[in-house]
């Protein structure tokens, strides 16, 4: 019965109903189908680009390879700073799987804690398909070849080879030198680093930093094809890097090791004369016809190689201790010091230039100087008696410039600052080098923005006589002394000092030659000049001379001054500065030893010592200078 | 001998043969690279053995008068509780769940097999109650019928399959046609059971009935961005796959999504992704045009079936074919969510295919006999013979 055909066995009312639910049933199936058509044309036709990029996106990586570093030479040829090749260790975020056990399980194995790797993650930011360094300079055995036998426990985690920075030198010209490090957010967005991407190298301080993009060259990039798991399959691209530019300085790398070896020997000798505060010191050694520098040294310094692959906070923390004296801190282009006697060469200048006195013009010195009351000591008790223009110079007689300093103020303007500045104290000098500081040159505007009571804010006739022996409120750095003094050596020229001598490219060929800059020009009539270089003479050739011990029997002609400051509440500081051959000058040093003592016993020696070197004389200085100034 | 293959769905044999190659290739093109096969061809081979103990099939059933079954319906329903019940206990447990009896050379999915049990014991049964469509009582048996086996499957736990069988029931009783008003209030019961088993059992009563990772499925669905879950990352992945192909897709065996395993399951659930990807969006409409032309034949041979024995197998096949394909291709678009159901013919899986060619070796069977008069048989106990030409 149940198998009776539909046709004879109907209900009442539902003709052919089979048929039209067949037909019902058609329809509902064919909207499905629609449904189905419809979605197909929406992600396929209509987004199929977006989704075609994800895929993109996906599978395909693309990595940078790092571009040699230019290297740096001295002005010889000698490697300064050159590359090794080593290993770095990163994370792809877009690759990383279950973070909660890979990233303890990799800080383990990488001997750092599992929160500097969040913390470096984080920071990253949002790009998930770009390598975040977590450790450079990982050694090979046993970290790397564990990373990559047992890659599979370590989704995302990437090795790639990456240039390291190496100083055959170990400790030599650190502050010139600088270093590089890994490009910090706010780096980025300055113009000049505008095209790099997160995680770049670049130079942090010294010429790595003034020469970046000569060095750093051009990234490489490789576009890899990944599948599921990160693992690369094929290469669909690859650019070749360009490697950096290399870089010759102006530095002797002799004379340099000597410079330093120098100021370790003054504060050796500062400590034997019972100066047992001196802890630093700075050697300036340039050419003053041309304002190349061929040593400049910053003592206290450090190993630029704790700065690779990045410096733990530990060793950060111990360079920054207050015992360790500032190593980080290049004095020579930052150390701010009272000049003192080293000044009045300049103050000198300026006097003839105004015509306020002529150098034949006698002072009398019986020992002190007296105006409104007060009293100022030479440090001759005795005082030196009767003197002119080169004896007040040779024996360095404070009475003499505080006359000058008197009648500087008497001309009620800053006449004597003015001159001043025109050897360029108060300014940078111009050196391509990071962060150099002006100095200050104190006059009566700077007293009265300045002055902390009603009493302090009055220029007197005292702040113009302390300047004229370089103390007071008078703040200048070695290198500014250097470039001052080398007016005097090559007839007025204020020029640019520079320790970057060429460009040249990986084959050695010269790009770019860097010249010689004349900043400006400070015109002194010939006797004038004639008059203070006959003064400076002295100071070592002649018994009066307060360099004249330290210097003897040394067979070049040195035309130079010795200086001993006072910065309360420490020692003296002691300075010399000089320059040689004194009728055809080469060569100017200056040497700064802090808290050293005496300018003539601690900071001459230390000049003789490298333009020894520098002449390559037989002599050498006594063991012990007797004390003048 | 002309006269069996004359009566024979030639329409119908063709595009289930062009379905069959299109899932061959694309099971090629979607393992020939794969890491864990022991060869390229590893997988091709294995539904290849599928596919020929399915035409077999399909054959002997084409030869054979489908009417034998609606004798035999009460037995086909209880061999099917019983496989259903000895799955549940002394089934593989595989990824969690009892869906397999291992035997020395292959594996059975009872679940599978029970589709085309229960369509056919369902169509024997709903025509023995012909007369009864008015009756509630009836229609409520019947919903039992159904609701007996679809639970054993629900425990395995396997919810696509469990679901699977409500198409099949509702296509049925549709063109039984059961009542409006019955099939309304059998709606109003089905929503209120999934509010019931959705909200307020969890809610009220902390009972779960669905586990965490099916009630995944259907909140990622629902909810795709914010997952990062497996689910949701198949379904991103999928979609990224099928978009990808755009309009020509990226070229037979090019797809990247697949060759480089973005994409899981891509030979079995997934790999309608694979076809979108590697022929784009005019491949994937070839695709549904195979599936539409094989629906459109089974209603033609529902609508010419002079029982409703025979109509009612013709609905059950449609209702399963049409539902699985819906729920599989919906699911790599996005607009269904994710479950094990297979994509008829093409997925892989050796089950699958012999249960879909068997349902188009019964189509056959109900094609060829509703010609009975140029077959020559004839059947005791009943007059229809006037099945004219």
């Amino acid at each position: 019965m149940y198998l009776e055909p539909v046709r004879r066995r109907r209900l009442p009312g539902e003709d052919r109903s089979a048929g039209m639910r067949l037909a019902i049933l058609a329809t509902a199936v064919l909207l499905l189908f629609a449904v189905l058509v419809f979605r197909l044309w929406f992600l396929q036709i209509l987004s199929g680009d977006q989704f075609a990029a994800q895929a993109d996106n996906q599978r395909l990586r693309t990595v940078l390879i790092q571009a040699p570093r230019g290297v740096i030479y001295d002005r010889n040829g000698s490697p300064l700073v050159t590359n090794r090749a080593g290993l770095s260790v990163g994370i792809l975020p877009m690759d990383l799987r279950s973070p909660e056990t890979v990233i303890p399980h990799l800080a383990a194995v990488l001997g750092i804690p599992a929160e500097d790797i969040r913390a470096k993650l984080d920071t990253a930011g949002q790009d998930e398909y770009r390598v975040v360094t977590i450790r450079q300079d990982v050694p090979e055995n046993p970290v790397v070849s564990y990373l990559l036998e047992h890659s599979l426990e370590f989704p995302g985690v990437r090795v790639e080879k990456s240039y390291l920075r190496e100083y055959p030198n170990k400790i030599l010209a650190t502050h010139i030198l600088g270093y590089v490090g890994e490009a910090s957010y706010e780096d980025l967005q300055k113009e000049q680093f505008q095209t790099l991407k997160g995680g770049a190298v670049i130079g942090k301080d010294g010429v790595e930093a003034v020469h970046d993009s000569m060095l750093r060259g051009v990234v490489g990039t490789r576009t890899v094809e990944v599948d599921a798991a990160g693992v690369p399959k094929r290469v669909i691209q690859e650019n070749q890097p360009t490697p950096g530019s290399n870089l010759v300085l102006t530095i002797d790398s002799g004379l340099q090791a000597v410079a330093r070896a120098a100021v370790v020997d003054g504060i050796a000798r500062a400590h034997a004369d019972g100066f047992v505060n001196s802890y630093a010191g700075v050697i300036v050694a340039l050419d003053p016809r041309s304002g190349e520098i061929l040593a400049m040294t910053s003592y206290p310094d450090y190993d630029p190689s704790l700065w690779v692959g990045g410096m733990s906070t530990e060793t950060y923390q111990n360079l920054i201790d207050p015992a360790q004296h500032n190593p980080l801190f290049d004095r020579a282009t930052k150390g701010l010091y009272p000049a003192a006697s080293t000044f009045k060469p300049f103050v000198a200048a300026t006097a003839l230039r105004s015509d306020l006195i002529d150098w034949t013009q006698i002072f009398s010195d019986p020992g002190t100087f007296t105006r409104d009351q007060q009293v100022w000591r030479d440090w001759l008790l005795q005082g030196h008696g009767d003197v002119n223009l080169v004896q007040a110079l040779a024996e360095s007689c404070d009475v003499y410039f505080y006359n000058l300093g008197s009648r500087f103020y008497d001309l009620k303007g800053p006449v004597l600052q003015d001159g001043l500045r025109e050897f360029g104290f108060g300014q940078r000098t111009g050196i391509d080098l990071p962060g150099e500081y002006p100095g200050q040159v104190p006059d009566s505007e700077w007293k009265k923005k300045n002055g902390k009571t009603e009493i302090d804010r009055i220029w007197k006739p005292g702040d113009d006589i302390n300047l004229s022996i370089g103390q007071g409120d008078l703040l200048v750095t070695p290198l500014q002394l250097a470039i001052a003094l080398a007016a005097i050596a090559n007839g007025g020229d204020i020029l640019v000092p520079r320790v970057a001598r060429q460009i040249t490219d990986a084959s050695g060929n010269v790009t770019k030659q860097i010249e010689t800059e004349v900043k400006s020009h400070v015109d002194i009539g010939a006797e004038d000049l004639d008059a203070i270089r006959r003064g400076l003479k002295m100071v070592t050739s002649d018994p009066t001379g307060t360099a004249y011990g330290a210097f003897r029997g040394f067979p070049i002609a040195v035309a130079g001054k010795t200086g001993t400051a006072q910065k309360k509440p420490g020692d003296d500081y002691a300075w010399f500065m000089g320059y040689a051959p004194a009728d055809a000058p080469e060569i100017l040093v200056v040497a700064l030893i802090e808290q050293g003592g005496h300018g003539s016993s601690i900071a001459a020696p230390a000049v003789r010592k490298v333009l020894e070197a520098y002449f390559r004389t037989e002599s050498s200085g006594p063991a012990q200078v007797e004390v003048t100034e | 001998m002309s006269r069996y293959l004359g009566s024979l769905d030639w329409v119908l044999l063709a595009a289930t043969a062009g379905l069959v190659c299109f899932g061959l290739a694309m099971i090629y093109s979607a393992t020939h690279a794969d890491l864990t096969a022991s060869s390229p061809t590893q997988y091709v081979w294995a539904q290849s053995l599928g596919l020929m103990i399915g035409v077999v099939a399909l054959v002997v059933l084409s030869l054979i008068d489908f009417t034998w079954f609606a004798r035999l319906g009460r037995y086909l329903y209880w061999m099917n509780i019983g496989l259903l019940a000895l799955t549940l206990v002394i089934g593989s447990e595989r990824m969690g769940a009892r869906r397999w009896i291992s035997l020395p050379f292959f594996d059975v999915q009872t679940s599978e097999i029970g589709k085309v049990l229960l369509v056919l014991a369902l169509a024997a049964f709903l025509a023995e109650g012909v007369e009864l469509r008015g009756s509630l009582r009836f229609v409520l048996k019947a919903v039992i019928y159904v609701a007996f086996p679809a639970t054993l499957i629900f425990l395995q736990p396997d919810l696509g399959t469990a679901l699977v069988f409500v198409a099949i029931f509702v296509c049925m009783v549709l063109v039984w046609s059961i009542r409006w008003s019955h099939l309304a209030l059998l709606a109003g019961a089905a929503v209120a059971a999934a509010t019931l088993v959705l909200r307020v059992f969890p809610r009220t009563f902390g009972i779960e009935l669905l586990r965490p990772y099916q009630l995944q499925r259907l909140t990622v669905f629902v909810n795709p961005g914010q997952d990062t879950s497996d689910a949701a990352y198949q379904l991103s992945q999928s979609k990224i796959a099928v978009a990808s192909g755009m309009f020509t897709g990226k070229g037979f065996m090019q797809g990247t999504q697949t060759h480089l395993n973005f994409l899981p399951a891509h030979h079995t659930d997934f790999i309608f992704s694979v076809i979108a990807e590697e022929l784009g969006f005019v491949g994937s409409l070839v695709l549904l045009l195979l599936f539409a032309v094989v629906l459109w034949r089974a209603f033609r041979i529902a609508s010419l079936s002079k029982t409703l024995h025979g109509t009612l197998i013709a609905a059950g096949a449609i209702g399963v074919l049409a539902f699985q394909v819906f729920v599989n291709v919906g699911m790599t678009l996005g607009i269904m969510p994710v479950t094990g159901l297979p994509l008829p013919f093409i997925s892989f899986g050796s089950n699958s295919l012999m249960v879909f060619l068997i349902l188009v070796g019964l189509l056959q069977s109900v094609h060829v006999h509703s010609r009975t008069a140029l077959y020559g048989g004839r059947l005791k106990g009943d007059p229809y013979g006037q099945m004219a030409a």
